[in-house]
Protein backbone atom coordinates (compact mmCIF):
# COMPACT_ATOMS: atom_id res chain seq x y z
CA UNK A 1 0.00 0.00 0.00
CA UNK A 2 1.50 3.39 -0.92
CA UNK A 3 1.00 6.07 0.81
CA UNK A 4 1.01 9.31 -1.47
CA UNK A 5 -2.98 9.91 -1.29
CA UNK A 6 -3.81 12.94 1.14
CA UNK A 7 -6.30 11.74 4.10
CA UNK A 8 -8.45 13.96 6.31
CA UNK A 9 -5.58 13.49 8.73
CA UNK A 10 -3.24 15.76 6.72
CA UNK A 11 -5.97 18.79 7.05
CA UNK A 12 -5.84 18.12 10.66
CA UNK A 13 -1.62 18.40 10.73
CA UNK A 14 -2.30 21.41 8.46
CA UNK A 15 -4.35 23.31 11.00
CA UNK A 16 -2.40 22.14 13.90
CA UNK A 17 1.20 23.65 11.66
CA UNK A 18 -1.30 26.65 11.55
CA UNK A 19 -1.42 26.61 15.20
CA UNK A 20 2.37 26.72 15.85
CA UNK A 21 2.53 29.41 13.47
CA UNK A 22 0.45 31.08 15.20
CA UNK A 23 0.99 31.12 18.46
CA UNK A 24 4.68 31.70 17.95
CA UNK A 25 4.06 34.84 15.84
CA UNK A 26 1.84 36.02 18.55
CA UNK A 27 4.18 35.26 21.47
CA UNK A 28 7.40 36.48 19.86
CA UNK A 29 5.37 40.16 18.46
CA UNK A 30 4.25 40.35 22.38
CA UNK A 31 7.66 39.82 23.90
CA UNK A 32 9.14 42.09 20.82
CA UNK A 33 6.89 44.95 21.50
CA UNK A 34 7.58 45.15 24.94
CA UNK A 35 11.62 44.50 24.43
CA UNK A 36 11.84 46.91 21.65
CA UNK A 37 9.88 49.54 23.58
CA UNK A 38 12.10 49.30 26.53
CA UNK A 39 15.28 49.55 24.63
CA UNK A 40 13.91 53.14 23.04
CA UNK A 41 13.29 53.95 26.35
CA UNK A 42 16.70 53.32 27.23
CA UNK A 43 17.40 55.72 24.16
CA UNK A 44 14.31 58.52 25.28
CA UNK A 45 15.84 58.82 28.81
CA UNK A 46 19.45 58.86 27.27
CA UNK A 47 20.75 56.15 29.68
CA UNK A 48 24.21 56.35 29.31
CA UNK A 49 26.18 53.39 27.63
CA UNK A 50 23.32 51.21 28.02
CA UNK A 51 21.69 53.15 25.03
CA UNK A 52 24.64 53.41 22.46
CA UNK A 53 24.62 49.41 23.09
CA UNK A 54 21.11 48.66 22.28
CA UNK A 55 21.97 50.65 19.12
CA UNK A 56 24.40 48.88 17.78
CA UNK A 57 22.96 45.54 18.50
CA UNK A 58 19.88 46.63 16.99
CA UNK A 59 21.52 47.50 14.02
CA UNK A 60 23.26 43.85 14.05
CA UNK A 61 20.40 42.03 14.11
CA UNK A 62 18.48 44.03 11.12
CA UNK A 63 21.40 43.47 9.46
CA UNK A 64 22.09 40.12 9.63
CA UNK A 65 19.44 37.16 8.15
CA UNK A 66 17.10 35.90 10.63
CA UNK A 67 18.33 32.32 9.85
CA UNK A 68 21.89 32.90 10.93
CA UNK A 69 20.38 34.49 14.03
CA UNK A 70 18.73 31.53 14.65
CA UNK A 71 21.21 28.93 13.98
CA UNK A 72 23.50 31.11 16.56
CA UNK A 73 21.00 31.07 18.91
CA UNK A 74 19.72 27.04 18.40
CA UNK A 75 23.41 25.45 17.77
CA UNK A 76 25.79 28.18 19.00
CA UNK A 77 23.85 29.07 22.51
CA UNK A 78 23.89 25.45 23.86
CA UNK A 79 27.83 25.18 23.10
CA UNK A 80 28.61 28.50 24.99
CA UNK A 81 26.32 28.42 27.76
CA UNK A 82 26.51 24.61 28.27
CA UNK A 83 22.72 24.21 27.95
CA UNK A 84 20.10 22.39 26.16
CA UNK A 85 17.50 24.61 23.92
CA UNK A 86 14.50 22.91 22.53
CA UNK A 87 13.51 23.83 19.09
CA UNK A 88 10.59 26.15 20.18
CA UNK A 89 12.87 28.06 22.81
CA UNK A 90 15.56 29.24 20.26
CA UNK A 91 12.69 30.37 17.79
CA UNK A 92 11.22 32.52 20.54
CA UNK A 93 14.56 34.15 22.22
CA UNK A 94 15.51 34.57 18.06
CA UNK A 95 12.00 35.91 17.09
CA UNK A 96 11.64 38.11 20.22
CA UNK A 97 14.81 39.55 19.86
CA UNK A 98 14.81 40.28 15.77
CA UNK A 99 11.02 41.82 16.37
CA UNK A 100 12.49 44.13 19.05
CA UNK A 101 14.99 45.24 17.06
CA UNK A 102 12.68 46.58 14.59
CA UNK A 103 10.27 47.36 16.88
CA UNK A 104 13.21 49.95 18.87
CA UNK A 105 13.83 51.38 15.00
CA UNK A 106 10.47 52.14 14.62
CA UNK A 107 9.63 53.72 18.05
CA UNK A 108 12.63 55.95 17.99
CA UNK A 109 11.89 57.33 14.68
CA UNK A 110 8.17 57.44 16.19
CA UNK A 111 9.20 59.31 19.15
CA UNK A 112 11.29 62.05 17.17
CA UNK A 113 9.07 62.64 14.95
CA UNK A 114 7.18 64.53 17.44
CA UNK A 115 8.64 68.12 17.56
CA UNK A 116 11.58 69.46 20.43
CA UNK A 117 8.53 72.44 20.74
CA UNK A 118 6.24 70.00 22.16
CA UNK A 119 8.73 68.52 24.71
CA UNK A 120 9.97 71.43 25.82
CA UNK A 121 6.83 73.32 26.04
CA UNK A 122 5.62 70.23 28.24
CA UNK A 123 9.03 70.79 30.20
CA UNK A 124 7.86 74.15 30.84
CA UNK A 125 4.29 73.39 32.24
CA UNK A 126 6.45 71.38 34.60
CA UNK A 127 5.49 68.12 33.88
CA UNK A 128 7.72 65.35 33.84
CA UNK A 129 9.83 63.23 31.66
CA UNK A 130 7.67 60.01 31.98
CA UNK A 131 4.22 62.46 31.82
CA UNK A 132 5.66 63.78 28.85
CA UNK A 133 6.10 60.73 27.37
CA UNK A 134 2.78 59.33 28.54
CA UNK A 135 0.87 62.33 27.66
CA UNK A 136 2.23 64.36 24.73
CA UNK A 137 4.57 61.70 22.99
CA UNK A 138 3.73 58.29 22.98
CA UNK A 139 -0.42 59.40 22.14
CA UNK A 140 1.31 60.87 18.51
CA UNK A 141 4.90 58.60 18.26
CA UNK A 142 1.80 55.50 18.40
CA UNK A 143 -0.60 57.03 15.44
CA UNK A 144 2.96 57.70 13.80
CA UNK A 145 4.41 54.39 14.39
CA UNK A 146 1.33 51.81 13.59
CA UNK A 147 1.81 52.13 9.45
CA UNK A 148 5.82 50.86 9.74
CA UNK A 149 4.48 48.55 12.37
CA UNK A 150 2.13 47.10 10.43
CA UNK A 151 4.47 45.94 7.75
CA UNK A 152 6.58 44.89 10.41
CA UNK A 153 3.94 42.49 11.49
CA UNK A 154 3.38 41.18 8.00
CA UNK A 155 7.12 40.29 7.86
CA UNK A 156 7.41 38.86 10.55
CA UNK A 157 4.89 36.66 10.10
CA UNK A 158 6.69 35.42 6.86
CA UNK A 159 9.55 35.13 8.61
CA UNK A 160 8.14 32.46 11.21
CA UNK A 161 8.15 29.93 8.54
CA UNK A 162 12.63 29.84 8.78
CA UNK A 163 12.17 28.02 12.20
CA UNK A 164 11.08 24.99 10.11
CA UNK A 165 14.85 24.81 9.07
CA UNK A 166 15.47 23.82 12.84
CA UNK A 167 12.81 21.39 13.06
CA UNK A 168 9.60 22.83 15.10
CA UNK A 169 6.94 21.68 12.92
CA UNK A 170 5.17 24.91 12.07
CA UNK A 171 3.14 25.41 8.97
CA UNK A 172 5.95 25.70 6.66
CA UNK A 173 7.66 22.31 8.03
CA UNK A 174 3.85 20.09 7.75
CA UNK A 175 4.07 21.67 4.19
CA UNK A 176 7.98 20.01 3.58
CA UNK A 177 6.33 16.87 5.32
CA UNK A 178 3.09 16.38 3.22
CA UNK A 179 4.93 16.96 0.30
CA UNK A 180 7.93 14.10 1.20
CA UNK A 181 4.73 12.18 1.60
CA UNK A 182 2.39 12.89 -1.30
CA UNK A 183 4.87 14.26 -3.93
CA UNK A 184 2.44 16.76 -5.12
CA UNK A 185 4.37 19.80 -4.36
CA UNK A 186 2.23 21.97 -6.41
CA UNK A 187 -0.74 21.40 -3.84
CA UNK A 188 0.99 21.26 -1.20
CA UNK A 189 2.67 24.72 -1.74
CA UNK A 190 -0.32 25.90 -3.20
CA UNK A 191 -2.04 25.62 0.19
CA UNK A 192 0.68 26.93 2.20
CA UNK A 193 1.55 29.83 0.68
CA UNK A 194 -2.47 30.37 0.68
CA UNK A 195 -2.65 29.79 3.95
CA UNK A 196 0.34 32.71 4.74
CA UNK A 197 -1.00 34.96 2.23
CA UNK A 198 -4.65 34.88 3.85
CA UNK A 199 -3.04 35.54 7.46
CA UNK A 200 -1.02 38.18 5.88
CA UNK A 201 -3.96 40.17 4.92
CA UNK A 202 -5.53 39.36 8.12
CA UNK A 203 -2.99 41.01 9.64
CA UNK A 204 -2.49 44.16 7.42
CA UNK A 205 -6.79 44.55 7.72
CA UNK A 206 -6.74 44.28 11.42
CA UNK A 207 -4.03 46.73 12.08
CA UNK A 208 -5.27 49.17 8.81
CA UNK A 209 -8.75 49.07 11.27
CA UNK A 210 -6.64 49.98 14.32
CA UNK A 211 -4.86 52.83 12.62
CA UNK A 212 -7.98 54.29 11.40
CA UNK A 213 -8.99 54.46 15.39
CA UNK A 214 -5.43 55.96 16.09
CA UNK A 215 -5.67 58.64 13.67
CA UNK A 216 -9.39 59.76 14.52
CA UNK A 217 -8.68 62.48 16.06
CA UNK A 218 -6.57 64.34 12.84
CA UNK A 219 -9.54 63.49 10.98
CA UNK A 220 -11.83 65.98 9.06
CA UNK A 221 -15.29 65.35 10.76
CA UNK A 222 -17.34 67.74 9.05
CA UNK A 223 -19.04 70.72 10.06
CA UNK B 1 31.87 28.58 28.68
CA UNK B 2 34.64 28.89 26.04
CA UNK B 3 35.05 31.29 23.38
CA UNK B 4 37.55 31.09 21.18
CA UNK B 5 37.33 32.21 17.48
CA UNK B 6 41.34 31.11 15.88
CA UNK B 7 39.88 28.18 15.64
CA UNK B 8 38.13 29.27 12.22
CA UNK B 9 41.52 29.78 10.79
CA UNK B 10 42.29 27.21 8.45
CA UNK B 11 38.58 27.21 7.45
CA UNK B 12 37.80 30.98 6.28
CA UNK B 13 39.08 29.98 2.78
CA UNK B 14 35.72 27.54 2.90
CA UNK B 15 33.81 30.95 4.08
CA UNK B 16 35.30 32.83 1.54
CA UNK B 17 33.84 30.22 -1.45
CA UNK B 18 30.80 30.47 0.45
CA UNK B 19 30.65 34.53 0.52
CA UNK B 20 31.59 34.18 -3.42
CA UNK B 21 28.76 32.12 -4.26
CA UNK B 22 26.12 34.48 -1.93
CA UNK B 23 27.63 37.30 -4.10
CA UNK B 24 27.50 35.81 -6.97
CA UNK B 25 23.85 34.45 -6.60
CA UNK B 26 22.74 38.21 -5.47
CA UNK B 27 24.38 39.56 -8.62
CA UNK B 28 22.33 37.91 -10.92
CA UNK B 29 19.04 38.15 -8.44
CA UNK B 30 19.72 41.70 -8.74
CA UNK B 31 19.76 41.62 -12.18
CA UNK B 32 16.79 39.60 -12.57
CA UNK B 33 14.99 41.39 -9.97
CA UNK B 34 15.57 45.04 -11.44
CA UNK B 35 14.79 43.49 -15.07
CA UNK B 36 11.93 42.12 -13.51
CA UNK B 37 10.74 44.96 -11.14
CA UNK B 38 11.12 47.83 -13.69
CA UNK B 39 8.35 46.00 -16.57
CA UNK B 40 6.18 44.74 -13.23
CA UNK B 41 6.30 48.73 -12.38
CA UNK B 42 5.47 50.54 -15.55
CA UNK B 43 2.48 47.66 -15.94
CA UNK B 44 1.32 49.05 -12.77
CA UNK B 45 1.42 52.58 -13.79
CA UNK B 46 0.32 51.38 -17.50
CA UNK B 47 -2.94 52.41 -18.89
CA UNK B 48 -4.63 49.66 -19.63
CA UNK B 49 -6.72 48.17 -16.37
CA UNK B 50 -5.65 44.29 -17.50
CA UNK B 51 -1.56 44.95 -17.41
CA UNK B 52 -2.56 46.67 -13.84
CA UNK B 53 -4.49 43.67 -12.26
CA UNK B 54 -1.54 40.97 -13.20
CA UNK B 55 0.92 43.15 -11.63
CA UNK B 56 -0.63 44.05 -8.79
CA UNK B 57 -1.66 40.27 -8.39
CA UNK B 58 2.04 39.10 -8.73
CA UNK B 59 3.25 41.46 -5.97
CA UNK B 60 0.62 41.17 -3.89
CA UNK B 61 1.01 37.09 -3.68
CA UNK B 62 5.40 37.23 -3.93
CA UNK B 63 5.19 40.24 -0.79
CA UNK B 64 2.78 38.08 0.83
CA UNK B 65 3.96 34.58 0.85
CA UNK B 66 7.36 33.87 2.75
CA UNK B 67 9.98 33.40 0.84
CA UNK B 68 10.82 29.69 1.52
CA UNK B 69 7.12 28.82 0.23
CA UNK B 70 7.89 30.30 -2.65
CA UNK B 71 11.68 28.74 -2.82
CA UNK B 72 10.44 25.21 -1.76
CA UNK B 73 7.64 25.63 -4.50
CA UNK B 74 10.25 26.16 -7.47
CA UNK B 75 12.73 23.02 -5.82
CA UNK B 76 10.13 20.66 -5.96
CA UNK B 77 7.44 22.19 -8.60
CA UNK B 78 9.63 22.96 -11.61
CA UNK B 79 11.05 19.00 -11.63
CA UNK B 80 7.29 17.88 -11.74
CA UNK B 81 6.72 19.88 -14.57
CA UNK B 82 10.13 18.40 -16.09
CA UNK B 83 12.04 21.68 -15.60
CA UNK B 84 15.19 20.76 -14.75
CA UNK B 85 17.38 23.31 -12.90
CA UNK B 86 20.27 22.91 -10.29
CA UNK B 87 19.97 24.42 -6.76
CA UNK B 88 21.90 27.51 -8.09
CA UNK B 89 19.78 28.33 -10.53
CA UNK B 90 16.47 27.44 -8.92
CA UNK B 91 17.76 29.83 -6.05
CA UNK B 92 18.71 32.84 -8.22
CA UNK B 93 15.22 32.23 -10.22
CA UNK B 94 13.47 32.52 -6.48
CA UNK B 95 15.12 35.76 -5.54
CA UNK B 96 14.73 37.42 -8.48
CA UNK B 97 11.01 36.20 -8.58
CA UNK B 98 10.62 37.83 -5.00
CA UNK B 99 13.18 40.88 -5.27
CA UNK B 100 10.84 42.11 -8.35
CA UNK B 101 8.21 42.47 -6.37
CA UNK B 102 9.72 45.10 -4.14
CA UNK B 103 12.02 46.42 -6.80
CA UNK B 104 8.56 47.01 -8.71
CA UNK B 105 7.19 49.26 -5.65
CA UNK B 106 11.05 51.42 -5.43
CA UNK B 107 10.09 51.64 -9.19
CA UNK B 108 6.74 52.83 -9.39
CA UNK B 109 6.77 55.24 -6.62
CA UNK B 110 9.86 56.54 -8.93
CA UNK B 111 7.45 56.54 -12.05
CA UNK B 112 4.82 58.41 -10.03
CA UNK B 113 7.02 61.08 -8.42
CA UNK B 114 7.80 61.92 -12.00
CA UNK B 115 7.12 65.78 -12.75
CA UNK B 116 3.84 65.48 -15.37
CA UNK B 117 5.50 68.77 -17.46
CA UNK B 118 8.52 66.05 -18.12
CA UNK B 119 5.81 64.06 -19.31
CA UNK B 120 3.89 66.02 -21.10
CA UNK B 121 6.95 68.12 -22.70
CA UNK B 122 7.96 64.86 -24.10
CA UNK B 123 4.43 64.38 -25.52
CA UNK B 124 3.99 67.66 -27.02
CA UNK B 125 8.15 67.24 -29.09
CA UNK B 126 6.35 64.35 -30.83
CA UNK B 127 8.17 61.43 -29.28
CA UNK B 128 7.19 57.83 -29.30
CA UNK B 129 5.97 55.79 -26.26
CA UNK B 130 8.55 53.52 -26.49
CA UNK B 131 11.30 56.97 -26.94
CA UNK B 132 9.20 57.97 -23.78
CA UNK B 133 9.93 54.91 -21.38
CA UNK B 134 13.23 54.45 -23.08
CA UNK B 135 14.71 57.59 -22.18
CA UNK B 136 12.50 59.61 -20.19
CA UNK B 137 10.71 57.42 -17.55
CA UNK B 138 12.94 54.50 -16.69
CA UNK B 139 16.33 56.50 -16.70
CA UNK B 140 14.71 59.31 -14.46
CA UNK B 141 12.80 56.82 -11.75
CA UNK B 142 15.70 54.47 -11.94
CA UNK B 143 18.12 57.58 -10.66
CA UNK B 144 15.82 58.87 -8.35
CA UNK B 145 15.11 55.26 -6.62
CA UNK B 146 18.93 54.17 -6.25
CA UNK B 147 18.96 54.23 -2.72
CA UNK B 148 15.84 52.88 -1.78
CA UNK B 149 17.44 50.11 -4.25
CA UNK B 150 20.27 49.57 -2.25
CA UNK B 151 17.84 48.52 0.72
CA UNK B 152 16.09 46.20 -1.43
CA UNK B 153 19.71 44.50 -2.29
CA UNK B 154 20.32 44.46 2.03
CA UNK B 155 17.43 42.59 1.84
CA UNK B 156 18.40 40.42 -1.09
CA UNK B 157 21.59 39.13 0.74
CA UNK B 158 19.77 38.51 3.90
CA UNK B 159 17.22 36.63 2.29
CA UNK B 160 19.91 34.63 0.01
CA UNK B 161 20.79 32.75 3.38
CA UNK B 162 17.92 30.86 2.87
CA UNK B 163 19.27 28.62 -0.19
CA UNK B 164 21.26 27.07 2.62
CA UNK B 165 17.85 25.06 2.99
CA UNK B 166 17.69 23.83 -0.66
CA UNK B 167 21.24 22.11 -0.95
CA UNK B 168 23.19 25.43 -1.64
CA UNK B 169 26.03 25.80 -0.08
CA UNK B 170 26.98 29.65 0.03
CA UNK B 171 27.78 31.70 3.14
CA UNK B 172 25.57 29.99 5.43
CA UNK B 173 25.07 26.40 3.78
CA UNK B 174 29.23 26.49 4.18
CA UNK B 175 28.87 27.44 7.51
CA UNK B 176 26.95 24.84 8.70
CA UNK B 177 29.40 22.42 7.12
CA UNK B 178 31.91 24.61 9.25
CA UNK B 179 30.00 24.52 12.34
CA UNK B 180 29.41 20.83 12.26
CA UNK B 181 32.98 20.25 11.43
CA UNK B 182 34.77 22.19 14.07
CA UNK B 183 32.15 21.72 17.09
CA UNK B 184 32.27 25.31 17.59
CA UNK B 185 29.06 26.52 15.97
CA UNK B 186 28.64 29.94 18.16
CA UNK B 187 32.09 31.35 16.89
CA UNK B 188 31.18 29.96 13.58
CA UNK B 189 27.64 31.93 13.07
CA UNK B 190 28.75 34.66 15.35
CA UNK B 191 31.03 35.18 12.48
CA UNK B 192 28.55 34.68 9.92
CA UNK B 193 26.09 37.75 11.66
CA UNK B 194 29.64 40.25 11.63
CA UNK B 195 30.55 38.99 8.23
CA UNK B 196 26.70 39.78 6.70
CA UNK B 197 26.12 42.90 8.90
CA UNK B 198 29.64 44.08 6.97
CA UNK B 199 28.01 42.90 3.99
CA UNK B 200 24.86 44.72 4.06
CA UNK B 201 26.76 48.03 5.53
CA UNK B 202 29.35 47.95 2.86
CA UNK B 203 26.40 47.89 0.28
CA UNK B 204 24.24 50.88 1.84
CA UNK B 205 27.31 52.96 1.73
CA UNK B 206 27.78 52.45 -1.65
CA UNK B 207 23.68 52.47 -2.64
CA UNK B 208 23.97 55.64 -0.07
CA UNK B 209 27.47 57.49 -2.05
CA UNK B 210 26.20 56.51 -5.83
CA UNK B 211 22.42 57.61 -5.35
CA UNK B 212 24.01 61.16 -3.87
CA UNK B 213 26.75 61.16 -7.26
CA UNK B 214 23.70 60.93 -9.27
CA UNK B 215 20.82 63.03 -7.92
CA UNK B 216 23.81 65.28 -7.50
CA UNK B 217 21.93 67.87 -9.82
CA UNK B 218 18.73 67.68 -8.09
CA UNK B 219 19.48 69.04 -4.46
Amino acid sequence: MRYDEFTAHDLLLLLQGLGVSVSLFAATTVIGLVLGLAWALLRYYRVPVLAQFAALVAELLKNSPVLVQLFLVFFGLPVLLQTDLSPVEAALITLSGNTAAFVYVIAVSAIESVGREQIETARVFGLSRWQTLRRVVAPQAAAFGFGPLTGLLVNQLQVTSLISVIGVVDLTKVGAILNLRTLKPFIVWTVVGLLYYLMARLIAHVCARMETRLRAHSQWKGL
Amino acid sequence: MTFDPTILEPYLGDLAAGARLTALACALALAGALLLGVVVALMRTANLAWARRIANVYVDVFRNVPFIVQLFFLFYGLPEVKVELSAFATGVLALSLAGGAFVSDVIRSGILALDPGVLEAAQVSGLSRFAIYRHIVVPIALRTSIRPLGAVFVNLILTSSILSAITLNELTGGAKIVASDTFAPFEVYALLLLLYAAMTWLVSLASGALHRRLNRNLA
